[in-house]
């Protein structure tokens, strides 16, 4: 079976290491738990025996490694955590929607048959029984803490709502932005009724809420660019000094410094903000030729940026982008990185 | 790309072939003559079909003896299971397998079998180590229509076979009561879509077994008697049109799901096999190479009975056959107006060929097959009897309108999944929305209008290392013979000559050879062909044919939008400019019309869910309402 959950076990590690020892050394606390979703499957079809370590793993800060807990799936794609109860999981894959309430000792397949490859999940921190989940033909919410979904699309076009991402606003209860195919949708009604406040010409791959300002959000698209708001969402403007002509997967704010930004494109590869957004920067030297950026993430105890390069080394950088140093993962996609604070605020 | 020491590859692989050549059973079906005569005995038929299963199964078997028993595979053990032999080794084996359980449809529906096959008869511990995977490895349901078939099937029967068991028993946290519902209701929506709208994944050369397997699976085993009633005439339904489609046992375009090897080398696909065991019609060949899964169909054959009307409507044949249908495209997430797009297939079967065909369009992201001519042979292995044109589309997006994916990644990603030509210009597999379809009788008119911007803006042309009397005519036709058929092919424009490729290694794009077959290559954007076939018998000689087809009115131009007015060997004028509706005789074609089927063999009303075949004075209706199938004798 799938070892407890990281969250309870790290913690105890913690603990009998300080025992052990019986040394003066202090290791700072971090202040989150910085996990990803990793596949570890170049190579592997449909039906064969895995043999690499999939799925979800947590940053050891004493060990400096990645832990991988629960289960050995080739295909999340997201994964979120209850803020109250960090033993409540839930992983998007292709079967759907996984939810465990026991740190990933066990876990439930909840969606239909109808319900198919989840995209994206995100919890509401001021409701958390209410749970959305990102489709590719729609959106679903749970009220139930994942035990039971339904579809809530009222106001999304019957073609065009390929959901990729969802993402609550963490300011206001029932407040969600979902990325599609056809532009950001907004709802303050926890999904009853959608708005669109941008069209797009193509997909939405990500939306991140800045995790210094509640008001301010950014997306980047397959082929119309990366978008900021600075009013939760409501109104939004294109990004400027960031190729527009082909698909950027992700964007990233960095916890630890307000000013830096991040996006990963498999054609231009890393690109940084230094100062907001207003200028940006190329940073792929060091990393692989022809980057095939996957995904960029930011530890948010550290600063640490990494790189997912697409079936590559996970990379990392202590000086956001300007040198880059391989970690472990080597074949990997990582299509998630997640911050989840220790304490509540 | 680059060719890579071939030479060398080959000798390697003919010596391992020879190695296993020598361990390798008898086989019957591929070292004795075969005829194609139709057996007018229904005790003689029935004999010979379970003949073919005992050879298949022998050959299966046979493989693993010299190494008793101990490599053998889950359809080994299966039959094995069934025979009642060797049943200490099965239940070595299966313990051993299920020590590293796979992930997916493709193991779960092998393993089921294993599990119903033994469950009277491997030991207790064999039995807990399945049922142990089935608890600790998670599954994947897989994304394409075919992958739940297998997956909901696996489900639905491993539930019924441990019933009343909770949620912490289940790999996927579901009590025995819900993966049975969920499968169960999976299934019936299926079937309700296929017997409505049509297939997705319509005459698929190889995963047709993906379908029959568990259909079979589902007839024997579902304690549900409507279920198995379900399943019946859902096999039926496959294997009817596969009758009807198939020449000589061989099936021809326009297929979803089928591969580089199986759209020139027509009887290299797993629908062969079921040719060969269903109707016997069609050769084995050596190892039953090429025929898949089939080995699994074998394991439980004996308890389907293959209808008279059916069996023949695909080996006895004394007239043309035109069948108009109806299928429907691969779900579409997105970047499209359209869920599932219809496809309108049109059928045209004469004694020596076959020509075939959709709309044209995107039908499926990666293996579809549009249109072809397809020819008899007397022996059909290795030979490359068809000749059809296409434009080499790859895209990204096409890739995101099908897929949970990113623009980039797919492309080059599946030339290493089992599709090696997916990127390259010369390939001969796939569809394109910039290419449009019509088709009367034995003419196809194929346009062209492809953005400058395509990575590949060429059209080609595949061109039989097997054609005969091959002649570029000053006239700007193609004149060659196909077996016994005339074959006129038309390009619109230039074009050049490069050999086609074969692909060795169906996971490695890097390796491959030449086929000594061609392709004939147009590297212009605004282009067409026209394909005029007929029967051997028509002409006194190729003179004569070619004769005949000059004389045929043609008029086209290519700008601004290729257009066509052809009147066809059969004096029909038909006419098509790219984007409009066709024409023949000045009529639009009715698409909005066509019935799910409509032909001399198989008839069925859109949306009705009955499907009536016939062939002579015999009928079979398939009701899917009722539950029924109904035999009648027409007089």
């Amino acid at each position: 079976m799938p070892p407890r959950n990281p969250i309870t076990r790290s913690r105890g590690h913690f603990l009998a290491l300080t025992l052990t020892l019986l040394t003066p050394v202090v290791w700072a606390e971090p202040a989150y738990d910085f996990f990803i979703c990793a596949n570890i499957n170049r190579n592997y079809v449909i039906g064969s025996t895995i043999v690499t370590t999939n799925g979800l793993f947590e940053r050891d800060h004493a060990t400096q490694e990645w832990r991988h807990f629960g289960y050995n799936d080739t295909t999340l794609s997201a994964v979120a955590v209850d803020p109250r109860d960090h033993d409540t999981i839930y992983t998007t894959s292709l079967n759907g929607i996984w939810v465990s309430y026991d740190g990933g000792e066990s876990w439930k397949m909840t969606n239909s048959w109808d319900m198919t490859e989840g995209r994206d999940v995100a919890v509401d921190p001021h409701s958390p029984d209410t749970v959305y989940l990102a489709l590719p033909d729609g959106i679903a919410v749970s009220t139930d803490r994942g035990q039971t979904w339904e579809r809530r699309e009222r106001g999304l076009p019957d073609r065009g709502k390929f959901t990729q991402t969802i993402a609550v606003d963490r300011s206001q209860k029932a407040r969600v932005l979902a990325g599609c195919e056809e532009g950001i949708f907004l709802t303050v009604t926890a999904g009853s009724t959608w708005r669109r406040v941008l069209p797009t010409s193509t997909q939405v791959n990500d939306l991140e809420q800045s995790p210094h300002d509640p008001l301010r959000w950014l997306a980047v698209t397959d082929t119309h660019g990366a978008w900021h708001s600075r009013d939760g969402g409501e109104t939004w403007s294109a990004i400027a000094g960031l190729p527009d002509d082909r698909a950027i997967y992700n964007v990233t704010f960095d916890a630890t410094d307000e000013v830096r930004l991040a996006v990963a494109s498999w054609a231009y590869g890393v690109w940084t903000s230094e100062d907001g957004g207003e200028s940006w920067t190329e940073r792929n030297a060091g990393l692989p030729d022809g980057v095939r950026a996957w995904r960029v993430g930011v530890d948010p105890n550290t600063g640490r940026l990494y790189a997912s390069i697409f079936q590559e080394t996970l990379y990392y950088s202590d000086d956001f982008g300007r040198t880059w140093q391989p970690d472990a993962l080597e074949g990997s996609l990582v299509n998630a990185f997640l911050a989840i604070p220790r304490v509540q605020p | 790309m680059q060719f890579l020491k071939l030479n060398s590859l080959r000798s390697i692989g003919c010596l391992a072939a020879f190695a296993v050549a020598l361990q390798l059973p008898a086989q019957p079906a591929f070292t004795e003559p075969f005829s194609r005569e139709v057996v007018e005995s229904v005790d003689e038929r029935r004999a010979q079909y379970l003949d073919r299963i005992k050879q298949m199964q022998d050959f299966r078997i046979g493989r693993y003896a010299a190494e008793n028993f101990t490599k053998m595979d889950n359809s080994a053990i299966s039959m094995l299971l069934t025979r009642g032999e060797e049943i200490e080794a099965c239940n070595r084996r299966v313990i051993e397998l299920m020590e590293t359980p796979g992930t997916g449809p493709f193991w779960m529906f092998p393993v089921t079998m294993v599990a119903y096959t033994g469950r009277d008869r491997l030991s207790a511990e064999a039995r807990q180590a399945i049922r142990d995977a089935w608890r600790t490895t998670r599954q994947l349901r897989g994304d394409t229509e075919n992958h739940w078939v297998m997956y909901h099937t696996a489900m639905y029967l491993m539930a019924q076979m441990y019933p009343d068991e909770p949620g912490s028993e289940w790999w996927n946290g579901l009590s025995s009561e819900e993966n049975f519902v969920e499968g169960r209701d999976w299934l019936l929506d299926w079937m309700n879509i296929t017997t409505t709208i049509g297939q997705g994944e319509y005459n698929a050369t190889h995963y047709i077994g993906e379908y029959a397997i568990p259909l079979i699976m589902l007839y024997v085993w579902a304690e549900d008697p409507a279920m198995r009633q379900r399943a019946h005439i859902m096999l039926d339904w496959l294997f009817a049109e596969l009758a009807t489609i198939t020449l000589d046992g061989m099936p021809r375009g326009p297929n979803s799901r089928t591969d580089d090897y199986s759209v020139v080398e027509r009887w290299y696909a797993l629908a062969t096999y079921f040719s060969w065991q269903l109707f016997g019609n069609v050769p084995a060949g050596e190892g039953y190479r090429g025929w898949g899964w089939g080995n699994y169909f074998a394991v439980l054959a004996e308890h389907y009975h293959v209808p008279e009307v059916i069996y023949r409507i695909a080996v006895d044949r004394d007239h043309d056959i035109l069948q108009k249908d109806r299928a429907r495209s691969r779900r579409i997430w997105r970047y499209s107006d359209e869920h599932m797009r219809p496809i309108h297939k049109t059928q045209y079967l004469r004694d020596q060929y076959a020509v075939g065909s959709h709309q044209g369009g995107l039908s499926d992201p990666i293996q579809s097959h549009v249109w072809d001519v397809t020819w008899t042979v007397d022996d059909p292995r290795d030979v490359h009897n068809t000749m059809f044109s296409l434009h080499p589309h790859s895209s990204g997006r096409v890739q995101q309108m099908f897929f949970c994916t990113f623009p980039e990644p797919m492309p080059p990603g599946v030339t290493w999944e089992g599709k090696p030509s997916y990127n390259s210009a010369n390939k001969v597999l796939g569809c394109s929305p910039y290419e449009q379809v019509m088709q009367d009788l034995d003419t196809v008119i194929a346009l062209y209008d492809i953005p400058p911007e395509e990575d590949f803006p060429q059209v080609n042309g595949f061109f039989s290392r097997d054609l005969t009397d091959l002649v570029e005519h000053e006239s700007g036709w193609i004149f060659a013979r196909g077996g016994t058929t005339y074959l006129a092919y038309r390009p619109l424009a230039d074009y050049r000559w490069e050999p086609h490729i074969r692909y060795v290694n169906s996971r490695d794009p890097t390796v491959f050879e030449e086929s000594g077959s061609k392709v004939l290559v147009s590297p212009h954007v605004k282009n067409g062909t026209i394909l005029q076939a007929a029967d051997g018998s028509e002409f006194a000689s190729m003179a004569d044919f070619q004769a005949a087809i000059l004389n045929l009115p043609l008029e086209y131009s290519l700008e601004p939008t290729p257009s066509v007015s052809f009147t066809s060997l059969r004096g029909k004028k038909l006419s098509m400019t790219f984007g409009l509706n066709p024409r023949v005789e000045g009529e639009p074609i009715d698409y909005d019309g066509w019935k799910l089927f409509e032909g001399p063999h198989l008839n069925s009303e859109l949306h009705s869910r009955v499907l009536t075949i016939s062939h002579g004075d015999l009928r079979r209706v398939l009701d899917y309402n009722t539950l029924s199938i109904t035999d009648r004798v027409v007089r």
